[in-house]
């Protein structure tokens, strides 16, 4: 073989390479343009009209956006949103990495622990709040019965606008399990010998979280907070199923709202365009906390400044 | 294995390219040429399919050349999934809505107007109790047909007021007669709980709530669909409003609700033999009438200023997509008409007289009191304007919620304010 036709060979097995690889990728490109790409433009276009869904969509440029600062609901959802967001986001990082350390002995039968802390998230959301629906019950509910052995009269959780919000914080805590097997993970690829050296070096159990653990974990911590943010601004099942939003607007989140106005009220134009505000919140938070990382987040093999 | 590599791949997005053409024209049933196939959509699921398999069985029995295919969607996403399937002009050829779902459909040109129909076919209108007809009517136009309702009425448990020794209710009651009956009614033990309620109530329920506005004489909105003030803030729902509030906090005589959100409050006393009254439409009667801790009895709700009610409907109509309309008439009025009420009947109260006068329900002791409510059938809110539910709804809500949830809710105030912020959002959409 001469160098012609080396090169030769070697282009037809770059193109049938190339061929291979997007015949592979082929179902998911289209999968994503028409369920993913398309929907998403659309939306955006919807987002500057007027549309009910039933008659032909009416162009009004940036109105529903200008509508969006006179609306009570709309300021009213998003203050619930942040307000769960708030409190969730750091339970969910704490709690999920409580329950980490919890099960992350290797002792005989942990894998059942492990696996019952991660049950809850991998059931239905409808199902699991209509569980959480039966414990909150004012009257007879396991948890206003539990309570009330120890003489305490459990407030009326969910019927109470006081108490709403926190009810459905407190169904959310069934979703730990999922930061918790993240967290397992990341402790599985901290190095032994970094345990070893701080033992020899005298550190006991506590100085070894807060010195290896921690710091090494950090890179998982900033992942989970990340993903549970995005998840947690996108609430809306436990609100649809447990309480429609209310009582008085206390659990109204933005995207039960979304979904209010798209499809109880019929205005798809509005409800897109209140789709894209949530995802531009979204974003800069997102784009935020990434650029925070360098400040907090620890990853093996590079140097710290 | 390479063979099987490509097999596989081609199968994957043939499988994927035929699945995406499915979701949007749902695969109909091998079909020959001259048998027409039409779709009709519902909102019902479960034991509630019954009724509609039934009639549709028969149908084809008598018209062997059309092939009637039920597409169910059942509970809140039906709307949901109707108003996407509008949208890519993929709706069913027969859309069951609710009342007040009507007037935004209708006014948005989703359904056909029937009358061109009904008259060519001769179609006798007139088979139909009160009061049937008119929610699925817009200026003037039929452009639904009625396939169940309810009004709203008292049921009682006679097993409670015997042993209490209080006379039943009667039809003609008032409110002071139903607060008087409710607190004789409601018991406690020597410590002060109560073992006993006097009625049980459908809690936020704002439609429902229309009865005792109606009842006190009084509107949520102006003749003309425009105007909250006036009107929601009127003396008459306040005193409406005051009322209701009262039997929960003032006197007791009703428990708290127990899940705001359920349809109706999400109480359990009345079917536990806890609670002598309640106020509701007939949905849950079935269960009641069979129910050990309960020997039943319904009657009217009580006037106050006027005999009033209201009246849930669920209807049929022609989507204007359909591309078999005539085909699709021919199936609305057999499962609107006298054929499908006759299997209606076992299921929930039937539509057309004829059918309820034959099989004696008109006539009997329960079912006779809410086919009799259809003479005091008061407009509901949205019959007056296309947007109450996203303009006032919300606030009567709010209102309501309020009261039951605080004792010392200024009912004067919370209602101005509603009217405001109903006003406000009404004002809005007309710019």
């Amino acid at each position: 073989m001469n160098d012609t036709e080396i090169n030769l060979a070697l282009r037809s097995l770059h193109q049938k390479e190339a061929l291979s690889f997007y015949t592979a990728i082929a179902p998911w490109l289209v999968g994503f343009c028409l369920f993913t790409a398309g929907p998403l433009l659309i939306s955006l276009g919807a987002s500057f009209t007027d549309w009910d869904l039933l008659t032909n969509p009416r162009w009004i440029g940036l109105e529903n956006y200008r509508n969006l600062a006179t609306d009570p609901y709309f300021a009213q959802s998003i203050k619930v949103t942040l307000a769960y967001t708030a409190a969730y986001v750091p339970l969910d990082l704490v709690g999920g990495l409580l329950l980490a350390l919890l099960v992350r002995p290797r002792l005989k039968g942990i894998g059942i622990f492990r696996t019952i802390f991660y049950l809850p998230t991998v059931f239905s959301g409808v199902a699991f709040v209509v569980v959480w629906l039966w414990m909150l019950n004012p009257n007879g509910g396991l948890i206003n019965l539990a309570l009330g052995w120890f003489g305490i009269e459990g407030p009326r959780w969910l019927l109470d606008p006081k108490y709403a919000l926190w009810s459905l914080i407190l169904m959310s805590f069934w979703g730990w399990g999922r930061s918790m097997a993240l967290y397992l993970g990341g402790m599985q690829s901290i190095p032994g010998e970094l345990y070893e050296a701080a033992a020899m070096d005298g550190a006991g159990s506590f100085r070894q979280f807060f010195a290896v653990t921690l710091p090494l974990l950090s890179p998982t911590i900033f992942f989970n907070l990340v993903l549970s943010m995005i998840a947690t601004f996108q609430s809306f099942t436990s609100a649809f199923v447990a309480t429609n939003g209310g009582p008085l607007d206390s659990t109204l989140f933005l995207v039960l709202y979304i979904y209010r106005q798209a499809f109880e009220f019929f205005n798809m134009g509005y409800a897109t365009a209140l789709a894209w505000v949530l995802f531009a919140i979204i974003l800069i938070l997102t784009l935020l906390l990434l650029r925070s990382q360098r400040f907090w987040v620890f990853y093996l093999g590079e140097r710290s400044e | 294995m390479k063979t099987l590599y490509r097999f596989l791949l081609v199968t994957i997005l043939l499988s994927l390219v035929l699945s995406a053409c499915t979701t949007t024209a749902p695969s109909t049933p091998a079909a020959s040429e001259s048998t027409v196939v039409i779709r009709a959509g519902t909102g019902d699921g479960g034991d509630g399919l019954t009724p509609h398999q039934q009639i549709i069985q028969n149908f084809e029995d008598q018209n062997p050349n059309v092939i009637v295919q039920l597409e169910p969607v059942s509970g809140r996403d039906y709307y949901a999934r109707l108003l996407t399937q509008l949208a890519a002009k993929a709706a069913p050829d027969i859309m069951q809505i609710g009342d007040d779902a009507v007037p935004s459909f209708v006014t948005k040109n989703a359904f056909i107007p029937l009358d061109t129909y009904l008259k060519d076919s001769n179609f006798d209108a007139s088979i139909y109790l009160p009061g049937l007809l008119e929610p699925g009517k817009i200026d003037g136009k039929q452009y639904l047909l009625p396939k169940d309702y309810s009004p709203l009425a008292v049921y009682y448990n006679k097993k409670l007021f015997d042993a209490a020794s209080v006379p039943y209710p009667v039809d003609g009651w008032t409110w002071e007669d139903l607060l008087a009956t409710a607190q004789k009614l409601t018991l406690k033990d020597p410590s002060g709980n109560v073992t006993q309620w006097g009625i049980q109530l459908p809690a936020a329920w704002t439609t429902g709530f229309e009865y005792w506005v109606a009842a006190a004489g009084g509107s949520l909105i102006s003749k003309d669909g425009k105007n909250f003030a006036g009107a929601m803030d009127s003396p008459e729902v306040a005193r409406a409003v005051q009322f209701y509030a009262d039997l929960y906090n003032k006197y007791q005589v009703a428990p708290q609700p127990a899940d705001m959100n359920a349809f109706g409050g999400g109480n359990s006393e009345f079917a536990n033999g806890k609670a002598a009254m309640m106020l509701f439409g007939r949905w849950p009667q079935g269960g009641f009438k069979t129910n050990p801790n309960i020997s039943l009895g319904v009657v009217a709700p009580p006037k106050d200023k006027v005999r009033a009610n209201i009246l849930f409907w669920g209807g049929f109509g022609i989507a204007t997509s359909s591309k078999e309309a005539d085909t699709a008439f021919k199936y609305l009025s057999y499962v609107s008409g006298e054929p499908g009420a006759q299997v209606w009947k076992d299921w929930a109260l039937p539509a057309v007289k004829s059918v309820a006068d034959s099989s004696g329900l008109s006539k009997d002791p329960i079912e006779g009191v809410w086919i009799g409510e259809l003479n005091y059938l008061m407009p509901r809110a949205y019959t007056f304007t296309p947007y109450w539910n996203e303009t006032a709804d919300p606030a009567l809500r709010r209102v309501l919620e309020s009261v039951i949830l605080d004792p010392n809710a200024d009912v004067k105030g919370l209602l101005a304010q509603a009217a405001k912020d109903a006003q406000a959002a009404m004002d809005k959409l007309g710019e």
